[in-house]
């Protein structure tokens, strides 16, 4: 290495390729890395999901009940899927859930990441607490809060005034409600994480020229800081949308998909099936749809977000 | 320089070698029963299982053929058998309820018939129950030995909370409508119970439709003659629980009440309810999580009779008992037939009852009071050998593939979401073979 900066003086003009400065990378001058260098990624890729993907096409199109041999169907199973009832209402809960997990999650998470950010007293102990719950499992979570919203032992029974008779897990609405509300509670921190690191990034000469300006705290937030978050935003919305179609545990522990088929959304339907009902010909049919849908999603969200093109936030600053 | 350079190449040949390693062992793994001298059983994975450790080393003593206990556990059981079944990881004797939880297994030629073993060994089948060995008998052969111990399900009581209100266990069914009225009055649940899981609702399904139209609606349901669903008989058993829900038997909130974390196991035990219909296992979960009143105050007594009902007032519901089965490609058929020997030995006997299981070997009278609890285990062991008929739980009656639509129809039926046509045809949709 000390050859190189010995040799990196300014009169070496441009012969010497690109080593004007010293700790600049070498990268120009070995060009861009060998195709090679992702090959074990890309063996790893096809092997774990290209392959379990095209096969659960395949399977899409089968009847199958996992001891029997499979036969070809042809488009059976999907057209039962058009047709099934049940499929339609679990494909506009998961949305439902989606929406509402991004709806609640994300103001909650861009105000607790931000404050976390800062600089006071105590913050970093309380951070660490409120962290917890993204240490713990899904299934964890799950039936610690089945326990906590028992209606005869739980906080319900404590507070009648506001669970009544603290049915929760017995009527849609409210079902829906605790499965919003757990989900909150476990991801809300791993987001609120993303926005602390964004917040930490906002360069603090903006905020001393808005303060030069005379800008409030609220201007502040809402003119540099929520700006200066763009992108972050948009990685912790898609991996919300992502998460939130794929949502699976907190359902199969906390209600079953019940009462009845009430909290069935399109990941349990899929288990439902495949692994209950023991038609994975039906159960191959959701998934491969849930994998087209969660694609044309974060494609849309990312898409109009101007995510594609990388523009950067820091434009004009440094 | 040099040295930093070799060091990456060194992780990633040893990552490739170890990878490599790490497929080929793959490849040849033994999945089961492929390997010598070994024989996969699998059973559900609970406290039962020091028991069946406890046989395995026994017969590994004297066996040149070894046992492999393998546990599943939880109640998924059944789902991860039926992943595995047909793979190179099925074992060679598993674990079952009888019924039509195997008949499936059975339809695909993977079950061994054990006449064969039955015709060298007649005891395999002379010392078992027959209501209780019959139940594992498909297409008039048989293919299960029974193992475990029976489960009827049975009305239990909280004797303070009834006495409270000055309620006698009930012997007939308006008895049972008199209790849920005045411990209503008193301010109690009348009867515990977890709907969050479904099976347990599903037990009043099958003892009211057992005691107004006797076992052979079910049976001829089961045998795909749908049109038992619909007959009157099965809408007067229907309407005997709309009402009894109706009548605020089981509380408001059911549906968000569980057994399986305790939430109805301790509505009982701590007064706040005065029955619960669950399984004889009831007995020693109670003693597990609440032992002062289990020993005190837990009552229990035969599902009310009912008057004008078809079926015999001494038919019990529940689980028969469990099985054991045995695969076709099994390469040790006769060591299996010695491990399916102990399944009748009076060591086996004692050590079930010694844990509060009660078998349903011919022997297991002689052995009565030596349980844990002999005054109860007399109580389910003469209930189920006077039973003239033993439903079999109906989720597991039915084929697997049918259990969790048959469990949404009868939580929507129960909570009011389906009416009495909507739960007849949500029955009569479900397969039966």
């Amino acid at each position: 290495m000390t050859t190189q900066i010995t040799s990196a003086r300014p009169a070496a003009g441009p012969r010497k390729g690109a080593r004007r400065r010293p700790p600049a990378s070498n990268a120009t001058k070995v060009g861009r890395p060998s195709f090679a260098w992702a090959l074990p990624a890309a063996v790893f890729f096809a092997l774990f999901a290209i392959a379990p993907l095209v096969m659960v096409a395949v399977l899409s199109f089968m009847t199958w009940d996992g001891i029997s041999s499979p036969e070809f169907v042809g488009m059976d199973n999907w057209s039962r899927l058009m047709d099934d009832p049940v499929m339609l209402d679990s494909i506009w809960l998961t949305l439902l859930l989606t929406v509402l997990g991004v709806v609640i999650q994300t103001p909650l998470s861009v105000v607790l990441g931000v404050w976390a950010a800062g600089n006071q007293r105590n913050r970093a102990v309380l951070s660490v607490i409120y962290f917890i719950p993204l240490l713990l499992s899904a299934t964890a979570v799950s039936v610690l809060w089945r326990a906590l919203l028992d209606p005869n032992f739980g906080i319900p029974a404590e507070a009648t005034w506001l669970f009544g008779d603290g049915n929760l897990f017995g009527k849609q609405a409210t079902a829906i409600g605790v499965l919003a509300f757990v989900a909150t509670w476990q991801f809300t921190p791993f987001h609120t994480l993303i926005y602390q690191g964004a917040a930490r990034a906002v360069p603090e000469v903006l905020y001393q020229a808005a303060e030069i300006d005379g800008a409030g705290r609220y201007r502040q937030f809402f003119h540099i800081t929520l700006p200066q978050l763009r992108n972050s935003m948009i990685t912790s919305m898609i991996l919300m949308v992502v998460g939130g179609l794929t949502t699976f545990e907190t359902v199969l522990i906390l209600t079953q998909g019940g009462p009845g088929t009430d909290t069935t959304i399109s990941a349990y339907y899929m288990y439902d099936k495949a692994f209950q009902s023991f038609d994975f010909g039906i159960g191959a049919a959701i998934a491969l749809a849930l994998v087209v849908a969660a694609t044309i999603i974060s494609l849309i969200v990312v898409r109009v977000s101007g995510y594609d093109k990388m523009r950067s936030t820091m434009e004009g600053v440094s | 320089m040099k040295t930093r350079a070799r060091l990456p190449r060194l992780v990633a040949c040893g990552a490739t070698l170890t990878l490599a390693l790490t497929l080929s062992a793959c490849g040849d793994g033994d999945g089961g029963s492929g390997s010598d001298g070994k024989i996969h059983v699998l059973v559900y994975g609970d406290a039962t299982n020091k028991v069946e450790k406890q046989l395995v080393e026994k017969f590994n003593k004297t066996s040149d053929v070894k046992v492999v206990l393998d546990t599943i556990p939880g109640a998924d059981y059944q789902k991860k058998l039926q992943t595995i079944i047909n793979t190179p990881q099925a074992p060679d004797v598993f674990f079952n309820w009888g019924g039509g939880s195997i008949k499936p297994f059975v339809k695909a030629g993977l079950l061994l018939p054990l006449d064969d073993m039955i015709k060298k060994n007649p005891d395999l089948e002379n010392k078992f129950l027959p209501s209780v060995f019959n139940n594992a008998v498909v297409d008039g052969k048989p293919y299960g030995i029974p193992m475990r111990g029976t489960q009827p399900v049975l009305l239990f009581h909280n004797k303070k909370v009834l006495d409270e209100a000055g309620v006698k266990p009930p012997k007939t069914w308006d008895e049972l409508l008199e209790a849920v009225s005045a411990l209503k009055a008193k301010g109690v649940t009348p009867i515990a119970l977890g709907g969050g899981d479904i099976w347990p609702t599903q037990m009043w399904f099958q003892y009211l439709y057992d005691r107004v139209a006797g076992p052979e609606l079910f049976a001829k349901a089961i045998g795909g003659d749908k049109s038992a669903w619909e007959s009157p008989d099965s809408k007067k058993a229907l309407n005997m629980i709309r009402e009894l829900v109706d009548a605020g038997a089981f509380g408001k909130n059911y549906d968000s009440v569980k057994y399986t974390n305790a939430g109805s196991v301790q509505l009982v035990a701590s007064g706040k309810a005065g029955f619960e219909l669950m399984g004889s296992w009831y007995y020693s979960q109670q003693l597990t999580d609440h032992p002062d009143f289990a020993q005190k105050s837990l009552g229990y007594t035969a599902f009310p009779t009912l008057s004008g009902g078809k079926g015999d007032a001494k038919n019990v519901a529940g689980n028969t008992n469990n099985y054991y089965s045995v695969m076709k490609k099994t390469k040790h058929p006769e060591a299996v037939a010695e491990f399916l020997k102990l399944m009748y030995s009076d060591d086996f006997v004692k050590a079930q009852l010694d844990i509060g299981n009660l078998p349903t070997t011919t022997n297991t009278k002689d052995f009565l009071d030596q349980a844990a609890d002999p005054k109860y285990s007399r109580f389910q062991y003469d209930l189920v050998a006077d039973a003239p008929s033993f439903q079999l739980s109906w989720d597991q009656a039915y084929p697997q593939k049918a259990s969790s639509d048959m469990h949404k129809a009868i939580q929507q039926f129960f909570n009011g979401q389906l009416d009495t046509d909507g739960f007849i045809k949500a029955m009569q949709a479900l397969p039966t073979d």
